[in-house]
């Protein structure tokens, strides 16, 4: 590439990557230099991450809950985005357009409507007694099984989007030919979709891990204040105890969690085979 | 705290250093629910509006942007909507009336980041500040506020543990064991009923943050009222694990309301303003009581070099404290009294509502904000600071 070519590529991206420095990356710097400083310089508060029993706990259940979400919402994205590869045009749309239509809804108004639906005598316990499968109402919202869910519910259209995309990249004629070479449909799927269909399971599972990872009004809603993640935590740390060095700590630790998550999987994949850059 | 720190503080999160207080949080409930009031007429019929268009009020009331004291002025901050007619009405006339001194309510909110702003930089605006018990204690830390004058202000029109060295209560409100009548066959009556889920099924809620709670829990845990300071916060929290899995928490003080509104909670530690409204729309099927309630209070700060002189704040304290004013007050916002001989002025009908009335305050406890400020031996952490972190930990364990 000549290189005023290359100066002129700078020139372009310029404006945005000032942008970043500025109202990123600088408040991101200050975050990490208030972890080393608050209330006096030193790394003290990065201690508390191994010796504080509460905080070890509260990221425990923030990996319980991620690992959990990642692995239901990817399976079940990647039955939606198998179905929406082999069903006509018009179903297609259909459940594209109500995939997207809930990523487009508020985060705050799919909690508040699970609480209604969810909550004691909401609509689904009401009905599950009123047809007398229950006697009394179940516990499905204001703990975990609340928070999975709602979490669930919102990362959907993060797993179905990649998959789906990797999926219409997949040559149809492959599966004939294994179907035409003997192997069994469920021969055929495992040994040559499942396979070619990886990197947009991989895709998925980076997406919707790394935003559960921070994920705050979920489960503040659904949880009831009976699953403390660790983004509640530090809203905590920040607003009521006024502890700045243990939020930013734990602000910073988060931040290179998602680092280390995504490094683990360059490490095993290539990135950027995943996101169709090449 | 680092610059960065207070810089944070004053630009981007005004409100940090204020959620310690429960007062705070606990006025601009007030305000939502006079708002609410309003809007249905009920605070109308008071003749609220026309009692304040009759001593010239409304055009003094409310001033956008912050007030800034003129000569014979005097600026009372609280937090504002209809709580700055209320004061008005409550307070600033009768003040205009006796001394001359014309009362502007602000209703902007006094942070305590404000205040300490205010005075550490010379440009105080604000004469009289409308905080709470334990928001007095952190600026009197901060050397930011003036000692009251009890020579001016009378130490007999408060209820005793109220007056402090640098603040003095202006009203009260408590947390109390609200429940739902119709759905329990006994009514409970302490807080070891509320934690006991055999003879008393159903779900509760209790608030998000510690305060008010964990003084429950140790009534909860067999302790009399003279026991309860210092809390023994591994008993608390014991009893707090306890009873999590029938525990729903609530945030506001709507929300406290909504449980009950919705069915979703029999029992309740909640607000007594929010029980008082919760009687009336369910027709009295919501009730509470007293014994063992957490009363506490808001109080009155001066800044330092307040514009219009120690004297004159001093004076509209000490005139703030009569009963009949407050009664005013406690029938426009539902706030206590803090003058025990108001209760002789409350409507007979209202008594049993007011958690000041003699019979009411003296089965509660009144919370102690000193011990929540006090340091609790642990790091840096004042006892509120580390309750706060336990009782999270011990509601999601």
């Amino acid at each position: 590439m000549p290189s005023s070519l290359r100066l002129g590529y700078w020139l372009l991206i310029a404006p945005a990557l000032g942008a970043m420095l500025v109202f990123y990356v600088w408040p991101l710097v200050q975050v990490l230099w208030l972890s080393v400083t608050e209330p006096y310089p030193g790394l003290q508060n990065y201690e508390s991450l191994f010796g504080n029993r509460v905080i070890s706990r509260i990221w425990w259940t923030t990996l319980e809950v991620c690992v959990l979400t990642t692995v239901i919402t990817v399976m079940l994205g990647y039955i939606v985005a198998y179905a929406m590869t082999i069903v006509g045009e018009g179903q297609r749309t259909g459940m594209m357009l109500c995939v997207l239509l809930s990523l487009w809804l508020s985060v705050l108004i799919r909690a508040f409507a699970w609480v209604m639906l969810l909550r004691g005598n909401g609509v689904i316990n009401e009905g599950l007694m009123s047809i007398g499968v229950v006697d009394e109402p179940l516990r499905l919202v204001r703990n975990q099984i609340g928070v999975l869910i709602g979490m669930v519910h919102f990362m959907l259209p993060l797993a179905v989007l990649p998959i789906y995309a990797n999926m219409t990249g997949i040559q149809g004629r492959l599966i004939s030919a294994a179907r035409g070479l003997g192997a069994s449909p469920a021969r055929a799927f495992l040994l040559v979709f499942l396979p070619l269909s990886k990197p947009g399971i991989i895709a998925a599972t980076i997406l919707v891990f790394v935003f559960s990872l921070g994920f705050f009004i979920t489960p503040a809603l659904l949880g009831g204040g009976r699953v403390v993640m660790i983004s509640e935590y530090i809203r905590v740390s920040f607003e009521e105890t006024l502890r700045w060095g243990q939020a930013t700590m734990l602000s910073t630790v988060l931040l290179f969690a998602v680092f280390l998550a995504l490094g683990l999987v360059a490490w095993l994949v290539d990135l950027r085979q995943v996101f169709g850059a090449r | 705290m680092s610059i960065l720190k207070s810089q944070y503080e004053k630009d981007l999160y005004p409100e940090i250093a204020d959620t310690i207080d429960d007062a705070t949080d606990f006025q601009r409930d007030l305000i939502e629910i006079a708002a609410d009031r309003h809007a249905k007429g009920e605070i109308d019929r008071r003749g609220f509006l026309t009692a304040l268009a009759g001593i010239g009020a409304l055009g003094l009331a409310g001033v956008p942007g912050g007030a800034k004291a003129a000569a014979g002025e005097l600026v009372v901050v609280n937090w504002g909507g209809p709580a700055v007619d209320a004061y008005q009405a409550a307070f600033g006339a009768p003040f205009t009336a006796a001394t001359g001194t014309k009362v502007v309510i602000d209703g902007t909110g006094p942070l305590l980041s404000k205040i300490r702003a205010m005075v550490e930089s010379g440009a105080v605006t604000w004469d009289v500040c409308d905080t709470g018990a334990a928001s007095t204690l952190v600026l009197e830390k901060a050397g930011v506020i003036q000692a009251i004058d009890y020579s001016v202000v009378d130490k007999e029109k408060v209820v005793l543990d109220y007056a402090y060295d640098y603040g003095v209560a202006n009203y009260l409100f408590s947390y109390i064991l609200a429940y739902n009548a119709k759905r329990l066959d006994t009514a409970p009556e302490s807080w070891a009923d509320f934690w006991d889920t055999a003879a008393f099924p159903g779900m509760r809620t209790l608030r998000k943050q510690p305060n008010g709670m964990i003084e429950a829990a140790m009534f909860a845990a067999g302790k009399s009222m003279e026991e309860i300071y210092p809390i023994d916060l591994d008993l608390a929290m014991g009893k707090i694990k306890e009873l999590r899995d029938d525990v729903i928490v609530w945030g506001s003080g709507s929300q406290s309301q909504e449980l009950f509104r919705t069915g979703e909670v029999v029992m309740g530690n909640i607000w007594h303003t929010r029980a008082n409204l919760l009687n009336r729309d369910m027709n009295g099927d919501v009730t509470w009581t007293w014994n063992q309630g957490i009363a506490t209070a808001g109080m009155w700060n001066i800044p330092n070099n307040n514009p219009a002189g120690t004297e004159s704040a001093m004076a509209f304290i000490a005139s703030a404290q009569d009963p009949q004013q407050q009664v005013e007050l406690f029938t426009l916002m539902g706030n206590g009294p803090a003058n025990p001989a108001a209760s002789d002025f409350v409507p007979e009908d209202r008594r049993w509502a007011n958690p000041g009335q003699p019979e009411n305050w003296s089965l509660q406890l009144t919370q102690d904000a000193r011990w929540y400020q006090a340091e609790s031996g642990k790091g840096d952490l004042t006892n509120d600071a580390l309750a706060r972190e336990l009782y999270l930990d011990a509601m999601s364990g």
